[in-house]
């Protein structure tokens, strides 16, 4: 009656490869008590298609978290006031908590750190494309902060009605914390706006060359996307992509006109009869080619990761204890 | 290929030609269960879990991944593998099967009827 | 009076603003997760408290925190020369090394100003020694963990440590006019608060074997003049990226 899930990083390999046949009985329990509401926690039974899809999720966001650390924390050390500067630490900072906390959230299903950095520093793992674009100016991290934080935080509020416990618990504390995120970049960009004619025209720069990468943000569009009937079924994907990004336009859109910038998209409007945004084809192929790993920063990012955990190596092992033995956390 | 970011700038040309092989298994320590007491009088909660070399280094980290904004009074770290839980199989366990009535207050909710009713009845025998 | 209370008041905030500085050039950078965040947290500490001592003379009339940090020329700088040290090649040795003896001289100056007899700062003194309650769990966890762990780690501190000596030594470089500043009661001397920090850190270097001697006179030649505004050949480079934003714009708000 108590019990420890130890899953080698080989099996989650071989799900991949094989089909699963699932027991019926079990899989009709598990599914109606996602239908009433209920989360999943680690130690259930879970359909193995559940399990690797939610790693994959899981992991990927992870990835994205520590990566997202790097475009911002390029102006670490270039923050123009007290206030800014300890806020843009505190935010990065809190980008490295938030890895941390969906680290540990796949974890328990299985898959361990190692594995995970191990499968984002060869490529085969994703992470946001967005962290793949040059912060090339301080407006560029006021940008970041209040839209890319926009479009996460619509994101992950969504993902937090999932079904998944460990999941939905270190996302209800990432939401709060970003929602700082999304006040300083507010905040900062409104300084910028209401700023001298250079710090506005910094400002319009940044936005134009962020709006494509952040319509990006959210996924291809709904009739390019892979089928997903029972990822919604068993709510891990809660809402398609088109949805989130037209959420995001309703909200966003009508604040940046505010503050009197141009959107550099001469066809962006809502139409009045669907209540629905249309915009210019924000060039998909671009996309496809960035998470292919031809964006501008792939490399770097890359190369980043791998010289930070080469670096701390030998630190690690110092520490490590010889009779130290892995065990899947609980949250 | 030269960084936008200055700390970067600082590690090449190294960043490019520093060789890295795979982590090894366990190379990011084991980790250890964080429970934070909010309040004094309040119970410590679970809240998350954390990567450690040792129980002392634990505490050190969790401070301030668990506890650098939330109020708290006291961390506490368990290694994860201290913990034994009861299966998901095994939820029947808290399910009573029958009538269980008798210890909880709710049990007890017909007390002042019966005394009212006597009341009645006294009061209906001095009438007579 | 108020240009001695700058002298003193500078040297502490200059410190804690470039440690500080250094600090935060490994957030996203760390040797772990857990370890980053940590560390990122000392970084914010120690720039926070930077502000709270130039606020101080801020509210005696003089300039603002950010005209401090933002606006200053090199040689207007008081900080010592080992918070200005480059992260050279991201040794994290280096880094705990730093943080360890900076950190054991931080809460001995703290503590000796609480006792001062300028309440402003006395007060804020108090106040900080909260958070450098934590710094120093921190660096002392750390250093004593790894100096009995591996060969290669004890091997990494000894040469942080060598490295650093003469640096960390000059912490204590009696300030101009110290006689004076001393004679207010504001903070005892230099050389008496360099006793109390060797006290705190010799037992856990001694034990560690990473104990060196004190530095000869020509190996601290080069070192002299910080608190006067002599500065290390490694600050215009820091100065000028810290101000890069800010100097573009003057007087723009951010």
């Amino acid at each position: 009656m108590y019990g420890n899930l130890v899953i080698r990083p080989e099996d989650i390999e071989n799900w991949g490869k094989k089909v699963h046949e699932e027991d019926p009985e079990k899989l009709a329990e598990f599914e109606a008590r996602i239908e009433r509401g209920e989360k999943i926690e680690p130690q259930d039974w879970m359909p193995f298609e559940y399990r690797r899809q939610l790693i994959r999720l899981i992991e990927q966001h992870a990835h994205s978290e520590i990566i997202g650390a790097l475009p911002e924390g390029t102006w670490i050390t270039r923050a123009p006031t007290f206030r800014r500067k300890l806020a843009l630490m505190a935010k990065v900072q809190d980008e490295v908590g938030h890895a941390q906390l969906l680290y540990s959230a796949a974890e328990t299903l299985g898959k361990p750190r190692e594995a995970m950095i191990n499968d984002l520093l060869s490529g085969k793992s994703k992470y946001s494309n967005v962290f793949n674009y040059p912060a090339k100016t301080w407006a560029d991290t006021a940008i970041i902060a209040w839209l890319v934080d926009a479009g996460a935080i619509i994101n992950q509020t969504t993902n937090s009605k999932g079904s998944y416990g460990p999941y939905v618990r270190a996302l209800e504390r990432i939401c709060w914390e970003e929602s700082f995120h999304l006040k300083y970049g507010y905040d900062s960009v409104v300084y910028l706006a209401t700023g001298t004619p250079k710090q506005r025209a910094l400002l319009q720069d940044a936005l134009n060359r962020w709006w494509r990468p952040i319509m990006h943000f959210f996924g291809p569009p709904d009739n390019l996307s892979v089928h997903t009937e029972k990822l919604v079924k068993w709510k891990v994907k809660l809402a398609t992509n088109d949805e989130m990004r037209q959420q995001f336009l309703d909200m966003y859109v009508p604040k940046i006109w505010e503050l009197g910038l141009t959107i550099p998209d001469p066809n962006l409007r809502k139409n009045p009869e669907t209540g629905r945004w249309e915009y210019s084809d924000p060039n998909w192929d671009e996309f496809w080619q960035v998470i292919n790993g031809n964006g501008p920063c792939n490399k770097e990012r890359i190369a980043v990761r791998r010289f930070a955990e080469e670096k701390g190596r030998w630190v690690r092992r110092a520490l490590l204890e010889s009779q130290a033995r892995y065990v899947t956390p609980l949250a | 290929m030269s960084s936008l970011d200055p700390r970067i700038r600082r590690a090449e040309p190294e960043l490019w030609t520093l060789s890295t092989p795979p982590l090894d298994s366990l190379e990011h320590w084991p980790t250890y269960e964080v429970f934070v007491q909010r309040m004094r009088g309040g119970h410590a909660q679970h809240v998350g879990s954390l990567h450690a070399p040792n129980p002392e280094m634990a505490l050190v980290l969790a401070k301030e991944q668990y506890a650098r904004r939330s109020q708290c009074v006291a961390l506490w770290v368990v290694p994860t593998e201290a913990i034994l839980w009861t299966s998901p199989a095994d939820e029947d366990l808290f399910q009573p099967a029958v009538d269980k009535s008798y210890r909880e207050p709710q049990g007890y909710l017909n007390t002042r009827e019966r005394l009212e009713k006597y009341r009645d009845r006294l009061q209906a025998t001095s009438h007579d | 009076m108020i240009e001695r209370l700058e002298t003193l008041v500078l040297s502490l905030a200059d410190d804690e603003l470039i440690i500080g500085h250094r600090h935060a050039e490994w957030i996203g950078l760390g040797p772990i997760l857990e370890e980053d965040i940590a560390f990122a947290s000392i970084a914010q500490d120690e720039t926070g408290h930077a502000q709270a001592y130039y606020q101080i003379l801020t509210d005696l009339g003089l300039r603002t925190p950010d005209e401090y940090a933002f606006q200053r020329k090199a040689s207007e700088f008081r900080c010592a020369h080992l918070v200005e040290l480059p992260n050279f090649d991201y040794d994290y040795a280096l880094a705990l090394m730093r943080h360890y003896l900076y950190d054991a001289a931080e809460q001995i100056k703290l503590q000796a100003l609480r006792e001062g007899s300028y309440d402003p700062l006395a007060g804020l003194a108090d106040r900080l020694l909260r958070e450098e309650k934590y710094h120093w769990l921190h660096a002392t966890t750390w250093i004593k963990r790894l100096a009995y762990s591996t060969e290669e780690a004890y091997l990494r501190l000894k040469s942080a440590i060598d490295q650093l000596w003469p640096y960390a030594w000059m912490l204590f470089e009696p300030l101009p006019e110290e006689a004076e500043i001393v004679e207010a009661g504001w903070i005892p001397p230099s050389s008496v608060l360099r006793e109390r920090w060797l006290e705190l850190i010799q037992p856990t270097l001694i034990s560690a074997n990473l104990f060196p001697p004190p530095p000869a006179s020509e190996t601290l030649l080069p070192l002299q003049g910080a608190r006067k505004g002599l500065r290390s050949p490694y600050f215009d480079e820091l100065l000028q990226e810290m101000t890069e934003v800010s100097s573009s714009e003057p007087g723009a708000e951010w």
